[in-house]
């Protein structure tokens, strides 16, 4: 019997050769003004050749004001069109397609750069954990950020690209818009779920006009919102049903596709969940001392080993948790919508992805840690390995790492030595090929 | 109009003749791979300068050995793989009749972001570096004697590249000057003591290198012409004086040394290098990635945040300066060590204004000048210069926001106020990134 992993999936525009999307994961290995480098290029290859079916590009900035960090590619101008170009063209050597994730940071800008020092949002008030500063974004505004978004998925396709991903989770603008935690206004785009889902909504349908019905569009979106997670004096954010409700609508809109995540901001409890690697947490946080207003708070905490402690409690998931924790969100919204649904959440056991897709929880699933960890995951499920010999540990050292590294593992117990670890770290730079 | 055209004569070296006095000094941005191959966007960079007119360049400070960085991204010239890089460069730069030298270079403990490849960085001594308390091994002699043959393939690497020269970085408290120095260099063996023993490192290097790529290839020394280390707390020791650098420069020339380059300071950076402003609320923003670096980073960050204590470090820190001015604030012992010397000599110090240039070498201070911040700032002085102005319109006011910014941002002129507005500043200084590496 075939393995319902490595069946094909169908969107209406778009066909992917097995059921494993590399999620967007980032690194900082472009150039500042957010040109793509070979760097990059190397750093999908590598996934791409592991046997997933499609890759969801890194985070991908469409405006220059709503960048996330300097050093992601970007595609806010068409000067970036050749670099996309070619990213494709290698990625499409090895039978995988590409999904551009098309983001706006909003007000959730780690390291906001030199050249705007505050970013749009639908609510004037900082974040709330480290005090990005926020300007309530005017209508006129929105209008750009809309058509920011149609550009530069008309910018995708002309690279051959195979689809584009709007996203819609983790806290960036359009999460921003959708919360109920964040969203303050009083206009059309707050109050009412229907004016908080406007501004991504009509996201969908300007791509839409802008390119036609023949190009794969999917939407990620933080079905869980749980804004009070980590901060418990904060409000809850969206319910379930609320945001099973925007899914619907997008699917109206137009969407091809929506991909599951969860949390109100990123990184958030339960998105990377697992570990809270508190001496990474601490090295890297020094440089974000001077993105927010609570920032050299939070540092002067993270040094105070209570304070350490009373996180973790919050943060910390066992590990044997973290897999599959959103499928029943995912199967949730599944039943609700009728376009194919993508899953993320640590997967890595074949056996737990099978179930997943027997039990009508998500059409496919999307990875990203373990497949840092084990790019080749894909060809060891297909050789009948249930789960790579040394997984993912969920130790979020990668994430902790990437402000001030190169993406990687950094799980040095994962790895027989640390020279070990560092080869694999500096192998994205290989330039054999 | 003063008659400046000293300024325009070719300079010869023994084996190397350039256009005109004026080097670009040594600057590093960020602008590479974190493994420290170098990109298009380097590239970029230093061509401006070619374009602008300087005889030479001297490129940024490119580590023998990845041990040896000072942060991450910097071009390397630590492995042949970096060959093609430097070649690709050096071919555009000859393009606009501009010379190419490759500072060879090694931070030694002076690692202000040390990567995550080693977790401490080498030096003649144990004891962490004074200011930043950025902590280091002591080299056994197998290990300095390993590291004097990567200073050498590094200059075989440069040559075949095409490189018209190179730099060897001996002083602005790299590892080099941390042997040189008897402020830092506490060691009992053949590499410590007395001045001959300290000079030892550098001598080697320049013995080893010359037995690599022959006598003909141009080979400089940047030296600093005295330590000052108690510039900014004057309760520490003053380092190597004057006196004892003039007497290492004539060992090096005796080695095969074919010039020097006049700097100063025991550290990098350093009250008089690169002299002028300390940018508190620029270096508040750009210090803190600096935290987990050293053991005293987190007492420097809340110094530097904390009114008063941080106008009192930007008083210690301008005092030098406003003594003697930033302008030339080298050309005294440049002058020292040109006497001492029979090799052409240049010195760096915040040079911008022909007429003074022209006077330094007028009088015998040095043979030219190198100039790091001020071209920053004019990428075109050497043309302005040309062209009859004796500074420019818009000159270098020395704020240092350049050096601060360029931990976390792109290098490039940070102070506002030589721009009409905010956006010019930016656009200027994201031109580096254009053409971008894909067309």
């Amino acid at each position: 019997m075939a393995d319902p992993i490595f069946n094909p999936l169908r969107f209406r525009n778009l066909e992917v050769g097995n059921r494993i999307f590399r999620s967007s994961i980032s690194g900082r290995f472009d150039g500042y003004d957010g040109s793509g480098t070979q760097t990059r290029i190397n750093w999908e290859e590598r996934f791409a050749r592991g046997g997933v079916g499609a890759i969801i590009s890194a985070w991908c900035g469409v405006d220059r004001r709503g960048m996330i960090v300097p050093g992601y590619a970007a595609i806010e101008t068409d000067a970036r069109i050749p670099f996309w170009r070619e990213l494709a063209k290698r990625v499409h050597e090895y039978g995988c397609k590409y999904i551009l994730q098309l983001a706006h940071a909003g007000r959730q800008r780690d390291i906001k750069g030199i050249e705007f020092s505050t970013g749009i949002s639908s609510t004037g008030k900082s974040d709330p954990l480290h005090g990005f500063p926020a300007e309530r974004a005017t209508t006129h505004e929105l209008e750009e950020v809309v058509d920011a978004f149609a550009a530069a998925a008309h910018r995708a396709r002309e690279a051959g690209l195979d689809g584009v991903e709007l996203h819609g989770a983790n806290g960036y603008l359009f999460t921003q818009f959708l919360s109920s935690a964040i969203n303050d206004r009083k206009d059309d785009h707050g109050g009412a779920l229907e004016n908080r889902a406007r501004l991504l909504l009509e996201a969908v349908r300007a791509v839409r006009a802008r390119l036609g019905d023949d190009f794969h569009v999917q939407v990620k979106i933080s079905v869980r919102e749980e804004a009070n997670a980590f901060l418990p004096w904060l409000r809850h954010g969206n319910r379930v049903e609320e945001s099973v409700q925007v899914c619907r609508w997008l699917e109206e809109a137009g969407a091809d596709g929506v991909h599951v995540s969860a949390g109100s901001t990123f990184p958030h409890p339960l998105n990377p969940a697992g570990d809270l690697p508190l001496r990474e947490v601490r090295e890297s946080y020094d440089g974000m001392i001077s993105s927010g207003r609570h920032a050299f708070r939070n540092y002067l905490l993270y040094r105070l080993p209570l304070i350490n402690r009373l996180m973790q409690r919050r943060w910390q998931r066992p590990p044997t948790e973290v897999e599959g924790m959103h499928l029943r969100d995912a199967k949730a919204v599944k039943q609700a919508v009728s376009i194919p649904v993508l899953c993320t959440g640590g997967f890595q056991t074949a056996s737990v992805v099978r179930r997943a897709l027997a039990d009508g929880a998500c059409d496919a699933v999307s990875i990203a840690r373990p497949l840092i960890a084990n790019p080749n995951l894909p060809a060891l499920w297909r050789d009948g390995h249930d789960r790579p010999p040394r997984p993912c540990t969920f130790s979020n050292k990668c994430l902790f790492n990437l402000l001030e590294n190169p993406l990687g593992c950094y799980d040095e117990s994962r790895f027989e030595t640390r020279e070990e670890m560092l080869d694999e770290i500096y192998a994205v730079f290989d330039r054999s090929a | 109009m003063t008659d400046a055209s000293v300024v325009f004569e070719p300079l010869r070296f023994r084996t190397l003749e350039i256009k005109n006095r004026v080097f670009r000094s040594s600057l590093a941005g960020r602008f590479n791979d974190y493994d420290g191959m170098g990109t298009p966007i380097h590239m970029n960079w230093d061509l401006k300068f070619a374009r602008g007119g300087v005889g030479a360049i001297i490129s940024s400070n490119a580590p023998v050995h990845p041990r040896g960085l000072i942060v991450p991204n910097y071009a390397h010239i630590d492995r042949d793989e970096t060959i093609p890089f430097w070649r690709e460069l050096v071919r555009r730069v000859h393009e606009h009749d501009c010379r190419y030298i490759v500072q060879l270079a090694f931070s030694g403990r002076q690692r202000d972001l040390g990567g995550i490849q080693f977790e401490k960085g080498w030096s003649s001594t144990d004891r962490p570096e004074p200011i930043h308390g950025l902590e280091c091994e002591r080299m056994t002699v197998a290990q300095i004697q390993g590291l004097v043959g990567d200073f050498a393939q590094a200059a075989r690497r440069a040559r075949e590249a095409g490189a018209d020269g190179i730099e060897i970085h001996g002083c602005n408290g790299y590892l080099i000057t941390q042997f040189l120095s008897p402020a830092i260099n506490d060691r009992k063996d053949e590499y410590g003591g007395s001045l001959e023993n300290r000079a030892r490192f550098a001598l080697e290097i320049v013995r080893a290198i010359r037995a690599e790529v022959g006598s003909d290839y141009h080979l400089q020394f940047k030296i600093s012409g005295a330590d000052y280390a108690n510039d900014l707390f004057f309760w520490q020791r003053k380092g190597t004086p004057l006196q004892e650098s003039l007497q290492v420069c004539r060992l090096l020339e005796e080695a095969g040394v074919d010039g020097f380059h006049v700097s100063s300071g025991s550290s990098f950076p350093h009250p008089r290098n690169p002299a002028g402003d300390f940018p508190v609320e620029d270096v508040v923003r750009g210090y803190d990635t600096m935290i987990s670096s050293g053991r005293h980073t987190f007492r420097n960050y809340l110094i530097f945040r904390t009114w008063p204590l941080n106008r009192l470090f930007r008083w210690a820190w301008q005092r030098p300066s406003k003594k003697r001015g930033v302008e030339g604030i080298n050309l005294g012992d440049c002058r020292a060590i040109k006497e001492a010397v029979s090799v052409p000599v240049v010195c760096t110090g915040g040079f911008q204004t022909a007429s003074l240039v022209a006077a330094a070498i007028g009088r015998g201070d040095c043979d030219g000048i190198t100039i790091g911040r001020p071209l920053i700032a004019n990428p075109d002085l050497v043309r302005l210069w040309e062209s009859g102005h004796d500074r420019p319109a818009r000159p270098c006011t020395y704020s240092n926001k350049c050096l601060i910014n360029q931990l976390e941002n792109p290098l490039g002129c940070y102070d506002e106020s030589r721009y009409d507005t905010r956006d010019e500043m930016v656009r200027e200084i994201l031109s580096v990134y254009d053409p971008p590496p894909f067309t």
